[in-house]
């Protein structure tokens, strides 16, 4: 059990790889070196996919490309309405990273998302992004007026979501993704064969694909809700 | 003061209470839906694991409190 808490306390600090020597020294957190690592995939998995695109006598690959490109637009899309179809870019790019970085864990590196620190810049980002979009789309002089609806009773709770929703986007992954991490260290104690593979199953993949797709409708829930007149 | 704080922790955990009863009479709900129009059960069944991942968040959140308490007090 003592090592169990001393575990945790390992995987709650995230620790410095190395410091920048400028400005004083920036230090890098293995949660960015392992975003990085993300980003080189993902951005290398996109260049050996668009190769040699084609018009007519499209190449498997590209038809593999294609086919994923069509459905996760599609599935944000259908999320955010046709309003919101600017939004949709950005919103498929953190379905993606948010996705990889939540079963990356399988492969021996420490999850970005199980430090703090990614998940609140993931819920800063999407929280500026859903009020800048009902300025873009309604203007400030409408924009400000939708705190006052439907009552002008509730304006203070307004005012409170615009804090408390991005609180709530990034504990909830944050703690989904600490707690499928704490319940499989358990299980791994417990019995160290066979069973953790099947739990990992639920609690890495399903969980963790299933934690980038929340984060993504709760953001273009916001949006659409935000950007309609 | 461990003691304490372990009764602290597990108060914390009391929020799984409210994710229990709302996840259960999420599938309750859903069960009945699907009985009354099988052939909607795609749409039900996305409906209801997204409702469910929503519904956890209070009893993640009791966790997370819990966890901090171990760690922050100890």
């Amino acid at each position: 059990m003592k090592d169990l808490a001393k575990d945790l306390m390992e995987e709650l600090n995230c620790e410095t790889v190395f410091t920048i020597p400028i400005f004083g020294g920036i230090d890098v957190s293995e949660s960015v070196v392992v975003t990085w690592i993300i980003m080189a995939v993902l951005v290398l998995v996109a260049i050996i996919l668009t190769r040699n695109m084609r018009i007519d006598h499209i190449s498997k690959r590209q038809a593999f490309a294609e086919m994923i490109v069509t459905k996760l637009t599609g599935m944000v899309e259908g999320m955010i309405g046709p309003n919101g179809r600017a939004y949709v870019p950005y919103l498929t790019t953190v379905l993606l990273y948010i996705g990889v970085s939540n079963i990356i864990g399988l492969f021996g590196f420490k999850s970005p998302t199980k430090d703090l620190n990614v998940t609140i810049a993931l819920a800063v980002m999407s929280i500026v992004l859903v009020e800048a979009a009902g300025i873009y789309h309604l203007g400030v002089k409408k924009w400000l007026h939708k705190f006052t609806e439907p009552i002008a009773i509730v304006t203070p709770i307004n005012i409170l979501e615009v804090f408390t929703r991005p609180l709530s986007l990034c504990m909830r992954l944050f703690g989904n993704v600490l707690g499928a991490f704490v319940i499989m260290e358990l299980i791994k104690m417990i019995v160290p064969v066979i069973l953790p593979a099947v739990f990992s199953l639920y609690f890495d993949i399903f969980d963790g694909l299933l934690q980038a797709y929340v984060f993504v409708f709760l953001t273009s829930l916001y949006i659409s809700e935000e950007i309609e007149e | 003061m461990s003691t304490l704080i372990a009764i602290g922790a597990g108060i914390a955990v009391l929020g799984a209470l409210g994710a229990g009863i709302g996840i259960g009479i999420a599938t309750g709900k859903a069960a009945e839906a699907i009985a009354r129009q099988p052939e909607a059960e795609g749409k039900i069944n996305k409906t209801l694991i997204l409702g469910c991942a929503l519904a956890e968040a209070t009893a993640i959140y009791g966790f997370v409190i819990a966890l901090m308490i171990i760690v922050m007090l100890k």
